[in-house]
């Protein structure tokens, strides 16, 4: 599928994630869905990870979309969305883990939809990841049109961090 | 592939780990290659789970590994290895959140090569997990040589249980 551009619709995909409970510290609950359908009339940014609890993702990316959240709610974000093609437990756990999820929702794509109908998908199986995993990316969503989008064509965090996301809104 | 069963040997595949290091309280180092082929004259315990984080894998299957350790130690056992098809910072973050990685080692076949070539493979996209899943299975290899598979048909721990095993060595 080709890689998703500014102009496009956000395709309608169900995610799955655990709802925030600031009671339920060592286990998720029972899965809920998650239609991307949800997002119509907000402005969502939605910011995809290769994996939970790796260097990059876990002391970089995901943690400065938490301490900016604020500045993107000032700036008309209604939610924002971490995504990865793990399931659903593993996204709550890392949400606990990082003290993120009473902010950011964290997303289990866990078939890899989203990511193979937006083209965001890379195949990690040479470093024992296995074939299907989010490109690391981030993407400004208005009312189900997409208004920005920035993949990262190397390690590290740039186009597709907060900070570039804010410099957009 | 057909299911692994008595009498066979371990196919020579590799997983990869993080090594325990007591002073690594956040993240993973850098994930070690573990060889099958490393297990040759010892006596190990092989446990597989369908995810890392979920109820049953979570609350029962592994901390139950983890209390029954020394027991397994009396009778023998070199190695307690814990494996599921996520990746190595997955698995090393359950090891912490589960407080079990200073006894068991937390394995990761990120993409599925030990439970392909064992047939312990199960497709879970019904679910949300993606189609490249361990079942949850135990086996005992003594010098890769398999002396025990049991291998769930329902939920819940009975044959692939510590007991189970315990009762087998």
């Amino acid at each position: 599928m080709q890689q998703i551009k500014v102009g496009d619709t956000l395709p309608t995909v169900s995610l799955k994630y655990c709802p925030y409970d600031a009671e339920l510290k060592n286990a998720c609950g029972i899965p809920q869905v998650l239609s991307t359908d949800s997002f119509k009339g907000k402005k969502v940014v939605i910011f995809g990870v290769p994996g939970a609890f790796t260097p990059t993702c876990n002391n970089n990316h995901l943690p400065e979309y938490h301490e900016k959240y604020q500045d993107l709610a000032k700036k008309g974000v209604d939610q924002v969305v971490c995504i990865s093609t793990a399931d659903a437990f593993v996204m709550d756990a890392w949400g606990k883990w990082t003290n993120v999820s009473d902010k950011v929702i964290m997303a289990a794509d866990g078939n890899g939809d989203f990511v193979k109908a937006t083209g965001l998908v890379q195949d990690l199986t040479k470093v024992g990841m296995g074939a299907v995993r989010s490109k690391r990316f981030a993407m400004v969503v208005d009312d189900m049109k997409v208004v920005y989008v920035g993949v990262e064509t190397q390690f590290g965090v740039s186009v597709s961090g907060a900070g570039a996301v804010l410099a957009k809104l | 592939m057909t299911q692994i069963k008595v009498g066979d040997s371990l196919p020579s595949v590799s997983l990869k780990y993080c090594p325990y290091d007591a002073s690594l309280e956040h993240a993973c180092g850098i994930p070690q290659n573990l060889d099958i082929s490393s297990l040759k004259g010892k006596k190990v315990v092989i446990f597989g789970v369908p995810g890392a984080f979920t109820p049953t894998c979570n609350n029962q299957h592994l901390p139950e590994f983890r209390q029954k350790y020394d027991e397994f130690v009396k009778k023998g056992v070199d190695q307690i290895i814990c494996l599921a098809t996520t990746d190595a910072f997955v698995m090393d973050a359950w090891g912490k959140w589960t407080k079990t990685n200073d006894k068991i080692i937390l394995a990761a076949d990120g993409n599925g090569e030990f439970v392909t070539a064992t047939g312990l493979v199960q497709d879970l996209t019904k679910i949300g997990f993606g189609a490249v899943r361990s079942k949850r299975f135990a086996l005992i290899a003594d010098d890769l040589k398999v002396t025990y598979v049991g291998v769930e048909t329902a939920s819940g721990v009975s044959v692939s249980g510590a007991d189970a095993v315990l009762a087998a060595l």
